[in-house]
C-alpha cells in the first residue's frame, strides 16, 4: 500500500526556459506522455503525473517539491543545475528535427569577432544564456571568452540578432535550429559565425537526487527507451516533436 | 527541447485577441451582406473564446472560414472581409495546431491589406491584431512572432485609437515582452483608466480585468 501509494506521487518536472508555450498548453501534452510512459515501463496506471514549467526558476521550485523525482529538461538546464539537484541521467531526448545531439553556434557581426579575446566587453546573449556554465564551459569549452563578457537569457533572438547586425557589442549563441535558418534573415550577410560547439546532448530525462527507487528507475529508463519503436508508442511523442530516447551519451566532464 | 516544445500549442491564445464586441447576427438568418458576415464571423470567433470542446471550434472555424471566403469573393478589397478572413485564420490555427504556421503567415498578410484598406476598422483591429499575433506567436524562426514589430503596429493601433483599452492592453503587452517593464506598468495603467471611463459592460469587465492583472507583475 505504501508502494503505491509513493508511486502515485511520481512527478515528472518539464522544463524548458526560453522556448514557445505556457504551462496550461502543454498540460494536454504532458499527460498523454506520461501515461504512454508510465504504460511502456509497466508503471501502475496513474503513478506518473507530469507538469510543465516554461522559466528557469519556476522549473527550479517545481524540482524543489518532493513529488518531483524526473526531470526534463535541455541539455544547458543539466549543465548548470545537475549538481545542486544531484541529477543522475536516464536517457537522452532523440528530438524528431535534429536527433539526440546538437551543435550551438556563436554568430557575431561580420570582421567585429576575430578570436575570444576581440569579445572584451561584450553581451553575449541565447536562449541557454540562464546557463553560463554550460555556455563557457560547454558550449564555448575551446573558445576562452574574456571574463567580462556578460551572458544574458534572451527570448527573443530575432531581437538579438538585429542588435548583433547593428554593430553593437553583442554576440548570439544559437541552437542547432536557429543557426541552420540563419541565412534566410534578410540581414544574414551581416552576420558570421565565429565558433561552433561540439555535438552536445539536446535534452535530458534524469532521477532527481535518490527519490525514485533504483527498480523502478530501471524499469522507466527501458521504458522510455521502447517508446517511438514499438506500435503505438510514438503517438504521445510527435506533439513534443520526440522521436524516441537514447541512453545517455554526456561529454565527459558533465558525465555522472 | 527548444525542437518547438509546444510551438503549436501556444498558437491557441491567438484567437481570443482577435475578437471585439459586435452585434450578434440574427438567429436563424444566413448572412449576405458584408456587415452579415464580418458579424458572424466575430460571433463564431467569440463562441470559439469560451468553447472547451475541440471538435465544436474546429466546426465554427470552418463556418468562420466559408463565411470569410463568401465575404472576400463578394468584396476583395474591403477591410471587413479581410479582416474578417484574419479572424478566420486565427481560428483555423487554433483547431488546427499542426497548420498554425501557415495559416499565422496567411493572417499576418490579411491584416496587413486590411490595415492598407481601413486602418480603423473596429477600432485600429488590423494593426491591434497583428501587434497581438507578433507577440504572442512563436519567435524566428518556429514561427513568425517578432516582439518588436508587435510593437510597433501596437504603436500604431493606439496613434489612430488611443483611448480604446484593447490597444492600450496590447501596448501593454508588447513592452513587456520587449523588456520595457516600466512603460508596460503605465500602458496598463492607461489601459485602465480608458475602460473604467467606458459604460459598465463585460467586455469593459475583462479589459479592467487584465489590466489589473498587468499592473500586478
Amino acid at each position: 500500500m505504501t508502494t503505491l501509494l509513493a508511486a502515485s506521487l511520481a512527478t515528472l518536472v518539464f522544463c524548458a526556459p526560453g522556448y514557445p508555450g505556457g504551462t496550461g498548453d502543454a498540460q494536454p501534452l504532458l499527460d498523454q506522455f506520461a501515461a504512454a510512459a508510465a504504460a511502456v515501463s509497466g508503471w501502475p496506471a496513474g503513478s506518473l503525473g507530469a507538469v510543465y514549467d516554461p522559466t528557469e526558476e519556476g522549473g527550479l521550485a517545481k524540482l524543489a517539491g518532493g513529488d518531483a523525482v524526473l526531470a526534463f529538461v535541455p541539455y544547458p538546464f543539466y549543465v548548470e543545475h545537475a549538481a545542486q539537484l544531484h541529477l543522475t541521467p536516464l536517457v537522452q531526448a532523440d528530438m524528431a528535427d535534429i536527433g539526440p545531439q546538437q551543435r550551438w553556434t556563436l554568430v557575431a557581426k561580420s570582421g567585429r569577432v576575430t578570436g575570444p579575446a576581440s569579445m572584451t566587453g561584450y553581451h553575449l546573449l541565447s536562449t541557454a544564456g540562464y546557463a553560463p556554465e554550460f555556455i563557457r564551459h560547454g558550449a564555448l569549452q575551446d573558445w576562452a571568452l574574456p571574463a567580462d563578457v556578460k551572458i544574458e537569457f534572451t527570448g527573443q533572438v530575432l531581437s538579438a540578432l538585429r542588435r548583433a547586425a547593428a554593430g553593437e557589442p553583442v554576440a548570439v549563441l544559437l541552437d542547432q535550429t536557429q543557426a541552420a535558418a540563419l541565412p534566410s534573415l534578410p540581414f544574414a550577410a551581416e552576420l558570421k559565425s565565429v565558433a561552433e560547439s561540439a555535438d552536445l546532448p539536446v535534452a535530458l530525462i534524469a532521477v532527481v537526487g535518490s527519490r525514485l527507487a533504483p527498480p523502478r528507475a530501471k524499469a522507466l529508463q527501458e521504458g522510455l527507451l521502447k517508446m517511438g519503436h514499438t506500435p503505438g508508442s510514438g503517438d504521445s511523442l510527435a506533439p513534443l516533436r520526440l522521436r524516441g530516447f537514447v541512453p545517455p551519451k554526456l561529454p565527459s566532464r558533465t558525465a555522472p | 527541447m527548444k525542437t518547438r516544445f509546444f510551438s503549436g500549442v501556444s498558437i491557441l491564445v491567438l484567437a481570443a485577441c482577435a475578437t471585439q464586441p459586435r452585434p450578434p447576427p440574427l438567429p436563424n438568418a444566413q448572412p449576405s451582406t458584408t456587415p452579415e458576415l464580418a458579424a458572424a464571423i466575430d460571433a463564431d470567433a467569440r463562441r470559439s473564446d469560451h468553447e472547451p470542446d475541440a471538435k465544436i471550434r474546429a466546426d465554427l472555424a470552418a463556418e468562420a472560414g466559408r463565411d470569410a471566403d463568401t465575404c472576400l469573393a463578394r468584396e476583395p478589397q474591403s477591410a471587413a472581409c479581410l479582416y474578417g478572413g484574419a479572424i478566420a485564420l486565427g481560428l483555423e490555427a487554433r483547431a488546427h495546431p499542426a497548420r498554425a504556421g501557415e495559416s499565422l503567415t496567411s493572417m499576418l498578410d490579411k491584416l496587413a491589406r486590411a490595415e492598407s484598406a481601413d486602418p480603423n476598422y473596429d477600432e485600429a483591429g488590423p494593426a491591434r491584431v497583428r501587434a497581438l499575433v507578433l507577440i504572442r506567436a512563436p519567435g524566428w524562426p518556429l514561427g513568425p512572432g517578432d516582439a518588436e514589430a508587435g510593437l510597433d503596429a501596437a504603436r500604431r493601433a493606439v496613434a489612430l485609437r488611443p483611448l480604446y483599452p484593447p490597444n492600450l492592453l496590447a501596448l501593454a503587452e508588447g513592452l513587456a515582452k520587449t523588456g520595457d517593464r516600466s512603460g508596460a506598468r503605465d500602458a496598463y495603467a492607461r489601459a485602465r483608466d480608458a475602460a473604467q471611463a467606458l459604460p459598465d459592460a463585460a467586455d469593459r469587465d475583462e479589459w479592467l480585468r487584465e489590466a489589473d492583472q498587468g499592473l500586478k507583475h
